[in-house]
């Protein structure tokens, strides 16, 4: 045990990332487990880091604004692909994007392995590291965060077809290169999962609660146990929505379904 | 009385960081030994990596912020050996000490390093601008940044500089004698053939004249086609390899593999100090290096 990381400075930032992935990640997480589409998110990852490998193949700088359109543009085109999928096979969806995740993972491979610059980095620039995020970087994110909540807000939580799929990849992109595509996992799935019995603003509000407090209690552990904080937080939010079915609130309402 | 009692307390607290020790954050474990061996106790050393892990990438923890937060001097391999994480680390820990001037030593910048590109053209392959930065296996270096290393020390804490510079003549007496003792012992080695499992060990085979004829996975997290592996096969056999060299760190698998399909024998060498039993420091990293290489011939 060791009390030296816990410190404001270091966890602050990686708390604000938490916090602005959970406000667009609950939301949207709700949409995703209601279509049945949980691993959607890291297709987008995938393909967004395709898109990467890509650009950079064709001469686009490794670092600069340059990679961020490129993730984002290929981000946005699976989503349309999967828009249309969904449209026209809606039965076939899940499949689809395994087949997705897979392509897209090993078509970076084969753009790599010709690739005369080798790919150590490029394969590792998608995935965040939640205690390396600076406020450099959550100000972007916070703005593009801001912009999503508010076409959420806007529609009502309604987002259909292309609209949801548009909005999903460019969370997504952001959301992977701050904390990682296991964090991202989590914040959308989980939160959402524990509280998938009750609705309306309660849900949204109690699903808020159990991803801060798991995010919260993840980066004070993983400082006091000196464990790699990504990793402490998956698990803690995951302990967070298993207590939060302790609560009469949670529970009332289950009970409530099941009659 | 008691005034004077709580301002003598006072004092002794500003008082304590000139009897503090230097501390030294070690990127990885062979700088945390140098570290050792020319301060001993003189500073406090915490070493960010072990030598099972692959200091390319590692997993961020609040410590490790908190650590080089805390540090007086960083001594690293740099070369962009730690480009993944060590600047986010100084950034984040944003401690301007170590950022840059005499509290950020990297070892690439007391040595010249191999495989350099004369110029930085980008289609010639994976290209390291500032070259080849596994270069803690070759002794002679080691006694280059060990110098380096001493006059930095000796520059951050002047009341320790005797002690640092006595140490390090102490430890260049003992450290040219053993390059004579391993250079005599390796001397059977001189012109063997070799197979590696990643492209890092240059600088232990132009110091041994070991003669690398292949590489398993040339171009790192890329998997080797089926036609490199085919010809590394006939290579092997063709040209009587003598080793396949993989490090402690490494999967094995590949290894393992070739050495299967040509009966050379995988020797596991420790790579860097902790690497093994025999690895617990530096002396002990080249005696075991060269005692595994030999264990080979038989």
């Amino acid at each position: 045990m060791t009390l030296e990381g816990l410190d404001i400075s270091i966890l602050g930032p990686a708390m604000l990332a938490g916090v602005i992935v959970l406000s667009t990640h609950v939301p949207l997480g709700r949409q995703v487990l209601a279509r049945g589409i949980i691993f959607i998110d890291l297709a987008i990852a995938q393909i967004a880091a395709m898109g990467v490998i890509a650009a950079q193949f064709v001469g686009v700088d490794e670092h600069g604004v340059g990679v961020q359109i490129a993730a984002a543009l290929a981000a946005l085109a699976g989503a349309a692909l999967l828009a249309w999928t969904d449209r026209r096979w809606p039965k076939m969806q899940e499949p689809f994007i395994g087949t997705l995740f897979v392509l897209a993972a090993t078509g970076g491979l084969l753009l790599l392995a010709n690739n005369p610059q080798g790919g150590e980095h490029l394969k590792d620039l998608l995935v965040g590291q939640i205690l390396w995020v600076s406020y450099g970087q959550l100000i972007p994110a916070a703005i593009l965060s801001a912009v999503l909540l508010v076409i959420i807000w806007l529609r009502q939580g309604r987002l259909a077809g292309v609209l949801f799929y548009a909005l999903f990849a460019l969370a997504i992109t952001v959301s992977v290169q701050l904390v990682g595509v296991y964090l991202v996992f989590a914040s959308l799935i989980v939160p959402a999962l524990a509280t998938s019995n009750l609705s309306g603003r309660r849900q949204l509000t109690a699903a808020y609660v159990v991803g801060g407090a798991g995010y919260a209690a993840g980066l004070v552990l993983s400082a006091v146990f000196d464990l790699p904080s990504g990793a402490m937080i998956v698990w803690t939010l995951a302990i967070s929505a298993l207590a939060a079915q302790l609560l009469p609130a949670v529970r009332d309402q289950r009970a409530q379904q099941v009659q | 009385m008691r005034n004077r009692f709580l301002s003598a307390m006072l004092l002794s607290l500003f008082a304590v960081p000139a009897f503090a020790k230097l501390q030294v954050f070690a990127c990885e474990p062979e700088w945390g030994a140098l570290v050792q061996e020319l301060a001993a106790d003189k500073v406090d050393v915490s070493v960010a990596t072990t030598a099972f892990q692959d200091v390319h990438q590692i997993d961020a923890k609040p410590s490790l912020i908190a650590r080089v937060r805390k540090a007086d001097l960083l001594v690293c391999t740099g070369a962009e050996l730690e480009v993944g994480w060590l600047p986010q680390l100084i950034r984040q820990s944003g401690n301007n000490k170590v950022a840059d001037g005499p509290g950020n030593f990297l070892a690439a910048t007391q040595i010249t390093t191999l495989e350099k590109p004369a110029q930085l053209d980008r289609a010639a392959g994976d290209v390291h601008p500032e070259g080849n930065p596994h270069f803690q296996l070759d002794p002679n270096r080691v006694l280059k940044i060990a110098t380096g290393l001493a006059a930095r020390l000796a520059q951050l804490d002047a009341a320790n500089a005797a002690t640092y510079q006595q140490r390090l003549a102490d430890f260049t007496a003992r450290w040219q004698a053993a390059i004579k003792r391993w250079e005599s012992r390796a001397a059977p080695l001189k012109g063997r053939k070799i197979l590696v499992q990643h492209v890092s060990w240059v600088y232990l085979n132009t110091w041994l004249g070991l003669e690398q004829i292949g590489a398993l996975e040339p171009k790192p997290g890329v998997p080797p086609t089926s036609a490199h592996l085919s010809s590394l096969i006939s290579t092997a056999k063709d040209e009587n390899a003598y080793a396949i060299i993989s490090a402690a760190y490494q999967d094995q698998k590949p290894a393992k593999w070739l050495s299967e399909r040509t009966g050379v024998p995988v020797v596991v060498l420790p790579y860097t100090v902790g690497g093994d039993a025999g690895a617990k420091d530096l002396f002990g990293l080249f005696d075991s290096t060269i005692d595994k290489l030999l264990g080979a011939a038989k």
